[in-house]
């Protein structure tokens, strides 16, 4: 049995995990998958693919019967360029490390935190304290929290956010079971029913043909005034230009956004993530992409995939199966 | 029924006016708000049956009809119980202790996460190392880290509940023995915090200001702490020694801190008072906050709505809740 790990954090991976996988498995590591000079050689009789990519014009893969990705999403690896009956298998570990960013930023937003420990520290000034008259913040208890997408991540906020006391909604594109961490699970289509409910409300979606440019204009227009917004999903479930203005005119009360609208290049490593000044906002906190980039969530992520290989050289069913080729 | 509001807090505009709006009861009130005055603070106790002060000096003038002295804070460090007379009944108030416990996730969380320092990077420089394209630096999360709680009080139940949720291993050291340990999986007594310490991957300062816990943080318990650990202090700075927390953060001997109350406040003649003789706001380990984590608009409503049914409750001859002493 032969296993192919391609690409860096598939490296990584391989390294996180070596001490976990059969002895009797063979494997090979090829860190970079720009250089396509080992990738035949190495592709040829591969039993298994450890990887986030798989192109169409990848060199031939026969033997495939595993792609085990290292990431969540499986958009960069080409159904059609795998052997018949391959599974395809992603891994999580992400969703709690996630959640604790929700929370956080939740927390940081109503506690109006950046503001108040930044001035403190820079300039001394004790104005936002009691012992000076300071006008009070927020806190999130007795709040309403406006979950959009109720899968693992949403699900993972509402258990954490509950001993706060906050009221929890929640919209969903399929039917889920009601939970005792959330008071009402609307569909995605009542929405509009749900937004003027919400103190805070967090985009936990994936991104598909029925989120993207999920909240726009109008639907941005139905927050209450000065409610929050905190985005961990894709940015494009955003209507970028909107969200701006909201944020700009001060309708919304501040936003944390993890997740862009442009994604830096080799050419452009600095490259911001949207063409509007969202970092110049004094409400907004900005993060890059790394909401569930945790050590913890590393280390539940290579021992899925420690499991599910051990499992696929066992003959045993697969975990977090997609879809098969 | 006289009631005196006195001092910088108590007799502050907005919550003087904020309680006298919630009290139902027909009182006399007289505000004070500088107790240097002494051509008027001698009057406003000489007759006052109600005071409702944070603060209570050595030097302060006779107050023979005082009965019931309502403090609009939880900590009573500033009252200096024996300048009062006998047989005054001490409340403070409760209603904080949600708000504080919101402030002790906020901060290890963003200490964990590093919040600040990949938040600042990416607004400043646009800087992505920390993730985006993938890879980059990874930073720490809460799920399975023991969280140490110093004090368990309200404010340490209602922390404990929190980070429980989470999946923290909550564990506590208090003085008092503790029938319901609520979310916290094991208590030790005070006298063994130094078994606790090293356990902890955050300790949680929230207990008062005593004879028990001053200077309880010294450099001998910060060098139990694990060389990651972060420390939360949302109790009174005094508990920490300052020299040695700050040669610990300096050094990196602990991971990181949250510090929300201080050695020194401001005055009218230096308002922006740095609030050590250290410069802690130098320190990148440090998150710095001017003692206002139970400063919320949810807090400060139910502070001073117990305060108004307190005077409430006294003026109709019921029993007083939050009551925490009677001078003998």
């Amino acid at each position: 049995m032969k296993a192919l790990f391609l690409g860096n954090v598939a490296a990584d991976t391989y390294e996180g995990i070596k001490g976990e996988l059969p002895p009797s498995l063979d494997c090979v590591i090829l860190n970079d998958p720009v250089d396509r000079s080992a990738l035949p050689e190495a592709a040829r009789d591969a039993d298994i693919l450890v990887s986030n990519r798989w192109m169409a014009d990848y060199p031939p893969a026969p033997h495939f019967r595993l792609v085990q990705s290292v990431a969540t999403g499986v958009e960069l690896i080409d159904l059609a360029a795998l052997p018949k009956g391959c599974a395809v298998c992603n891994s999580f570990g992400h969703e709690t490390a996630i959640a604790e960013y929700v929370v956080m930023a939740m927390l940081a937003l109503h506690h109006r935190f950046f503001q108040i420990s930044g001035e403190f520290r820079e300039r001394g000034s004790w104005s936002t304290s009691w012992v000076q008259s300071g006008t009070p913040h927020g806190e999130v208890r007795g709040s309403t929290l406006g979950i959009v997408g109720y899968g693992r991540v949403g699900r993972e906020v509402a258990r954490r956010a509950a001993p706060f006391g906050c009221r929890i909604l929640a919209a969903n594109r399929s039917p889920r079971e009601n939970d005792s961490d959330v008071e009402r699970i609307y569909p995605l289509s009542g929405l509009d029913e749900m937004l003027p409910l919400c103190d805070t409300v967090a985009i936990c979606t994936a991104l598909g043909p029925e989120t993207t440019g999920l909240i726009n204009a109008r639907r941005l227009g139905l927050m209450k005034p000065g409610a929050f917004l905190i985005n961990i999903a894709r940015g494009q479930v955003i209507d970028e230009d909107a969200l701006y203005a909201a944020l700009s005119e001060g309708r919304l009360g501040g936003a944390a956004i993890d997740v862009w609208w442009q994604y830096p290049s080799p050419n452009e490593p600095n490259r911001r993530g949207s063409r509007h000044p969202f970092h110049e906002l004094p409400n907004v906190i900005v993060t890059p992409h790394n909401s569930g980039w945790t050590s913890g969530m590393v280390r539940r992520r290579w021992d899925e995939i420690a499991d599910n290989i051990g499992r696929f050289c066992r003959g045993d069913s697969l975990i977090n199966l997609v879809t098969t080729a | 029924m006289k009631v005196s509001f006195v001092g910088n807090f108590g007799a502050r505009p907005e919550v003087s006016k904020a309680i006298l709006a919630k009290v139902t009861e027909k009182i006399e009130p007289t505000v004070l708000y500088d107790i240097g005055d002494s051509q008027r603070l001698i009057p406003a106790l000489a007759e006052a049956e109600i005071v409702v002060s944070h603060i209570w000096k050595k030097d302060f003038p006779p107050a023979p009809r005082l009965k019931f002295l309502q403090s609009p804070a939880a900590g009573l460090d500033l009252i200096d119980l024996p300048s009062l007379p006998a047989g005054v009944t001490i409340c403070n108030v409760d209603g904080h202790e949600q708000a504080i416990a919101e402030y002790c996730l906020m901060t290890m969380l963003a200490l964990s996460h590093k919040l600040v320092d990949i938040a600042t990077a990416f607004r400043d420089q646009s800087n992505w190392s920390g993730g985006g394209a993938g890879g980059g630096p990874l930073h720490g999360e809460i799920l399975g880290k023991t969280v140490g709680i110093v004090g368990y009080g309200k404010i340490g139940r209602e922390t404990a509940k929190r980070a429980a949720a989470f999946g923290c291993n909550v564990i506590a050291a208090n003085r008092s023995p503790v029938a319901d340990t609520g979310d916290a999986a094991e208590i030790y007594p005070l006298a063994e915090l130094d078994r606790m310490l090293p356990r902890c991957d955050v300790v949680v300062i929230a207990a008062g200001l005593g004879p028990e816990t001053r200077g309880l943080i010294d450099a001998g318990r910060l060098a139990l702490m694990k060389p990651t650990a972060l420390l939360i202090n949302i109790g009174r700075a005094l508990i920490c020694d300052e020299e040695a927390l700050f040669a610990a953060l300096k050094d990196n001997k602990i991971g990181g801190a949250a510090l929300d109350v201080w050695w020194r406040y401001p005055s009218p003649a230096e308002p922006n008072a740095r609030p050590s003789h250290l410069p802690f706001h130098e320190l990148p380990n440090v998150l710095m906050t001017p003692h206002c984590s139970s400063a919320t608009d949810g807090a400060r409503e139910r502070r001073l709505g117990g305060v108004a049914r307190n005077i409430d409750l006294y003026v109709r001859g019921e029993a007083l809740r939050n009551v925490v002493m009677t001078t003998s």
